[in-house]
């Protein structure tokens, strides 16, 4: 065995952090963007809206049911075949798309759970004051589906910024890009693969940190 | 999310550059050493600088475009990139799909000897001696298909056959030309290539096969011609791998 390159390591790491601001504004983007969408997705669902309801039952069924990365594939190298224009669309927009795309399918299932798992007595006695619809889903639904949401979501979230690595199949240098450059340059493949999964994991554990405190501020009222 | 798009551009070399024309936009893997890779956070290697020269000749802008091997065809197809620069062996499938420069790079079967022996100068001084390949290769393939297969005694290896040859253990040992120059070039094994290579392999670059693409390929074509010409190929090709494995 031979002995690990640790100035090497030290040396990346530095390289390496320049590409992280990249990796975490795809996926911040595409957290905003899919989050947006799912609730949409997730109160047509829960209405049963006529029409959209069916519509987005095949959304999620084919996005939740095809891999990220064909799904990628598809619209970054397959659909510009068709129609020309789609080559306007860069490496980074077109990740941020399919992040967009994929993930707010799982995430509009679990926001329905959430929404669905808020207990019908407090439906019915907001009802019973004379609440409206909408009053109802913004004081007393969404409160309390949020705070049932957001483990589930922050897993999906958590799964987004490793699924940034995917983008170096459109050309965009992120840190998994970065690394895989640097270390046919270096042949060093251990230490550079493990001084970007410690990168990687360091910054999921800082968000299940971030997740922690979420979670105790949001249960505050249900403390005894 | 506006921040992420410009960064986009900035990264991609799309940006606001003021060139009279259009920039030559080159695929490439960016992981495949000495061809191309990065070294300290900078693209590096033979074919970046073969594309650099082409864009002097030319006098014409050359950005890179990094993806992962996977991707490059893709981008290619779909006109996000011009050409792919990463070592692209002619195949009968790809002429039919793109249309192909002159080969800038020959490789084949090579043959390589301990330093300064002399009885080898080629696969046709292989009878009576004994050969090295590497298991898994077509090389054992190749040399079983010469007419004088049975006189020569080929040892099929897991590794090492560099040294055994270097150590005498083998006559000769027989793999890819271009990586048997970066084997002399890196290591200080005593061995040298003994002649020409046998059953040749070329690389060029691909573009798409548009009017547009093949009015590219011609000028990039001249180009190439222009930098063998003037030695400029030959010179590249030295610094990377100590042998010119430009010419066939």
């Amino acid at each position: 065995m031979r002995e690990l390159d640790f100035g090497y390591m030290l040396e990346l790491f530095p390289i390496l952090l320049r590409y992280l601001p990249l990796t975490l504004e795809m996926a911040g983007a595409g957290m905003v963007l899919a989050l947006v969408l799912a609730c949409l997705l997730a109160v047509i669902r829960v209405l049963k809206l006529p029409g959209l309801n069916a519509l987005t039952l095949l959304f999620i069924s084919f996005f939740r049911g095809t891999p990220l990365l064909v799904q990628l594939f598809l619209f970054y190298y397959g659909l510009p075949q068709l129609l020309a224009f789609l080559t306007q669309i860069n490496g980074v927009t077109a990740t941020i798309m399919g992040l967009t795309l994929h993930f707010s399918a799982y995430m509009a299932e679990s926001i329905r759970a959430a929404i669905v798992g808020v207990d019908r007595s407090q439906t019915e006695a907001a009802l019973s004051i004379g609440m409206t619809n909408a009053q109802l889903m913004r004081r007393i639904v969404l409160p309390q589906a949020t705070r049932i949401a957001v483990p589930t979501l922050m897993n999906y979230f958590i799964d987004m910024i490793k699924a940034t690595s995917l983008a170096f199949t459109l050309g965009v240098t992120e840190l998994m890009g970065a690394t895989q450059k640097e270390a046919a340059g270096s042949f060093l493949y251990f230490e550079a693969f493990i001084t970007v999964a410690i990168l990687y994991w360091g910054i999921v554990e800082l968000l299940a940190w971030a997740q922690r405190r979420l979670e105790s501020r949001l249960g505050e009222a249900y403390r005894r | 999310m506006l921040r992420t798009i410009a960064l986009a551009l900035a990264l991609a070399g799309l940006g606001t550059a003021q060139a009279q024309e259009t920039p030559l936009r080159v695929g490439m893997s960016g992981g495949y050493f000495p061809f191309t890779f990065v070294k300290q956070d900078e693209l590096q290697g033979f074919e970046v600088d073969v594309m650099e020269a082409v864009g002097k000749t030319l006098d014409i802008e050359v950005t890179f475009v990094t993806a992962n091997f996977s991707g490059l065809f893709g981008m290619l197809g779909s006109g996000r990139i011009d050409t792919i620069a990463n070592q692209i062996t002619i195949t009968e499938a790809r002429q039919q799909q793109y249309a192909f420069t002159e080969p800038y790079v020959y490789d084949g079967a090579q043959v390589v000897v301990r330093q300064g022996n002399e009885s080898i100068e080629g696969v046709e001084d292989l009878r009576g001696k004994s050969v090295a390949v590497n298991l898994g290769s077509n090389y054992e393939q190749l040399l079983r298909e010469l007419p004088y297969a049975d006189e020569i005694d080929i040892r099929t290896y897991e590794s090492n056959i560099e040294q055994d040859t270097a150590l005498g253990r083998v006559d000769a040992f027989v793999m890819d030309r271009v990586s048997a120059s970066q084997v002399i070039q890196e290591t200080p094994l005593p061995l040298a290539l003994a002649g020409q290579p046998f059953s040749e392999i070329r690389n060029a670059l691909p573009f798409r096969d548009t009017e547009e693409g093949r009015e590219l390929r011609d000028r990039v074509d001249n180009a190439l011609e222009t930098l063998r010409e003037d030695g400029t190929l030959t010179s590249i090709s030295e610094r990377w791998f100590g042998t010119d494995i430009t010419r066939p």
